[in-house]
């Protein structure tokens, strides 16, 4: 047996999780060699987008134990701060070059308003749509974890905080474009690379920053910090008498998985063409939490390919009105059945099977050499 | 002055609304721990039974609230039975559970029924308006302030002077030394939200007249009436009357003053600083462990 030493048993079990990471990241790489079709490439992009936004969700429900049921919340901050960067890109009809937007020309306003000053800069644009949610949820957190807010309550908090600031992003029409959001945004140009939503820079894009963010979740989960983090959502008590800081890790995963979902929310400006307020939107912000448990909320790729699954199935059948009705009803039943049966969703349900596969081959395995064994002594 | 009687009335009715909506959910999961998420589905629920009984069999509104609280009840008990029974030491779950529920009811009578607004008519008695302090007010929000008031009363005795309230009351604080004790804890859960369901029909119900009934008009209610029950204090039936009529008065007051999503945002966000420094809610004792 090649099993000598606990290091090369600990490297062959990461290497045993990395692979379906790696599979899932090469399969996303090779789409557009198999799908020469622009229209649907957007779509999966648009899938991928989602997914992204729903391993954010699963760090820190899966990982972390906190169900923040607002996630949408640094999704939509993300999406707006890009959308504004690529709004001041644009030539304005009325007021001409660097001029005001066209929403608050139509609601009188006078003078760019300081906070979108900056957002002239798309690197500053860039930097504060993973900054800010990463800073707004670290504030709520302060607030929440340093009370020792627990389960429900983290919940309702989260999901009302990202009721109010919906609501206030559709009371300020003419700094926000209210309930229409903003729209007619210029493409986003990096490098000199134009990214067009229906052409494969954003594709790659999209893939790119997936991979990445997978990366980074998986290496928390692995790091100290992750370690802690877990321990804390199995039994929060108990690390707080080791001495552990709890807040802090909470606090920290807490604002990861916003930076994370900012990154996502940025990237579904560049591949929808516009923001709106239904981006933090609490249609969404549950529908996440579906995907995650679908598909897994302790598994990485799991959460991804739950949110990929279930979204893509949703927009295949979104094409007649009374498919969509009833893949709902079918979805609502999907979804109790998913959390009654398979807490740890359908990568739970790989697991066993794969655990199920292994078994049978030892044992198969087994019984060879026993009759190899029973051969030779004969 | 009269203007702010006035504002004193509306804020009184939008109360008395919130606490038939919230006095179900407050039963659900002040003694089951169990949030609730299809209760929003619930009070859809009995203003389509309203609206069924009236359409179909000519029933009136008042002479259906009767068998309306026993359907949603039915509806209650069996998902109590068959979804939430199975999910006993998984309270963070039942949300999931219950909001799928929520949406399969949703979309089950959206198929079934149409996404069309539905209307259900005043009960003519009660269609006109009366006088109160010499200002001019409508008879049914009368009408729906006393009903709250009085199945507050019922089911406050339904808790603290019947045997099954009593069992339920017990199970509360031990469950375990309940049961052996020789109380069915799954039979009086089942009650309880079957109870609680019935009571978000009867909401649904008596606010039909009021507002366009919707496969989607629950998801509202679900938010506003968690709000009174956090406020309240979870386990406290009293707390639930005083934070309804609280809200109801912030909120009929603020908009006044504001406009409405400045009175729902302030609102939110009052309640979020509450539930991170007092989350056992504004009128409950401390209960012991």
């Amino acid at each position: 047996m090649s099993l000598n030493g606990s290091t090369s048993n600990g490297l062959q079990r990461l290497t045993a999780q990395l692979a379906p990471l790696l599979i899932v990241c090469a399969l996303v790489f090779a789409l557009p060699v198999l799908l020469n079709n622009d229209f649907l490439l957007n779509k999966v992009a648009r899938y991928l987008v989602l997914g992204i936004l729903t391993i954010s969700l699963g760090l820190s429900w899966g990982f972390g134990g906190i169900l923040n049921l607002g996630q949408a919340m640094s999704f939509g901050l993300g999406s707006y701060a890009m959308a504004m960067a690529l709004k001041l890109k644009t030539i304005p009809v009325h007021t001409g070059a660097s001029g005001l937007p066209d929403f608050m020309v139509w609601n009188n306003v006078q003078a760019l308003p300081w906070f979108w000053v900056p957002f002239r800069s798309l690197p500053f644009a860039i930097a504060a749509g993973m900054i800010v949610p990463a800073l707004v949820a670290a504030a709520l957190g302060w607030f929440m974890f340093r009370g020792r807010v627990t389960g429900v309550y983290v919940s309702i908090i989260t999901l009302a905080t990202m009721v109010v600031i919906n609501l206030v992003i559709i009371d300020q029409q003419s700094y926000t474009g209210g309930f229409n959001g903003i729209t007619d945004l210029a493409q986003l140009e990096i490098f000199g690379v134009a990214f067009d939503a229906y052409g494969r820079a954003t594709y790659y894009l999209v893939a790119g920053c997936m991979m990445l963010s997978l990366l980074v979740a998986f290496a928390f989960t692995k790091s100290r910090a992750g370690l802690i983090v877990q321990a804390i959502r199995d039994h929060e008590s108990r690390v707080r008498y080791f001495g552990y800081d709890v807040a802090l890790y909470q606090i920290f995963v807490f604002a990861l998985s916003a930076a994370i979902a900012g990154l996502a929310g940025m990237l579904y400006t560049v591949v929808m063409e516009f923001a709106s307020p239904t981006f933090l939107g609490v249609q969404l912000s549950l529908s996440v939490v579906v995907w995650c448990a679908v598909g897994g909320r302790q598994s990485l790729v799991g959460s991804f390919l739950g949110a990929v699954l279930v979204a893509g199935m949703q927009g295949a059948l979104s094409e007649s009105a009374a498919f969509l009705e009833t893949w709902t009803l079918v979805m609502g039943a999907l979804f109790v059945l998913v959390v009654l049966f398979l807490p740890k969703g359908l990568a739970g349900l790989a697991q066993v099977v794969w655990r199920w596969i292994v078994q049978r081959r030892q044992a198969a395995g087994g019984v060879a050499q026993g009759v190899g064994q029973t051969e030779g002594s004969t | 002055m009269d203007q702010f009687i006035e504002q004193i009335i509306t804020g009184l009715s939008i109360g008395s609304i919130l606490l038939l909506v919230a006095l179900g959910l407050s039963i659900i999961y002040g003694s089951m721990g169990i949030i609730n998420l299809a209760h929003g589905e619930f009070v859809m629920l009995g203003a389509y039974a309203a609206w069924v009984f009236h359409t179909y069999l000519g029933l009136g509104l008042l002479a259906s609230l009767v068998p309306i609280f026993l359907v949603v009840a039915a509806f209650g008990w069996v998902i109590e039975r068959f979804v939430l029974s199975l999910l006993n030491n998984r309270p963070l779950d039942t949300i999931l559970a219950t909001w799928g529920v929520g949406i399969m009811l949703q979309q089950a009578v959206r198929l079934m029924v149409g996404s069309e607004l539905r209307y259900v008519q005043l009960p003519p008695a009660l269609s006109g308006s009366m006088e109160l302090f010499g200002l001019s007010v409508s008879s049914y929000r009368m009408f729906l302030f006393i009903v709250s008031l009085a199945l507050f009363a019922a089911t406050w005795l339904l808790m603290n002077r019947t045997t099954v309230g009593m069992k339920l009351r017990a199970i509360i604080q031990d469950r375990s030394v309940a049961a052996s004790f020789g109380v069915n804890a799954k039979r009086v859960y089942a009650l309880t939200f079957a109870y609680g369901a019935g009571l978000a029909g009867l909401a649904g119900a008596l606010v039909s007249p009021l507002k366009s009934v919707s496969p989607d008009m629950g998801t509202g209610y679900v938010v506003d009436a968690f709000m009174v029950v956090v406020l309240g204090g979870v386990q406290s039936l009293a707390g639930t009357v005083a934070s309804a009529f609280i809200l109801g008065e912030l909120s009929g007051g603020i908009a006044f003053l504001q406009n409405d999503t400045v009175a729902k945002a302030i609102v939110l966000l009052a309640i979020v600083v509450l539930i991170r420094f007092r989350p056992e809610g504004l009128f409950t004792a401390r209960v012991r462990a």
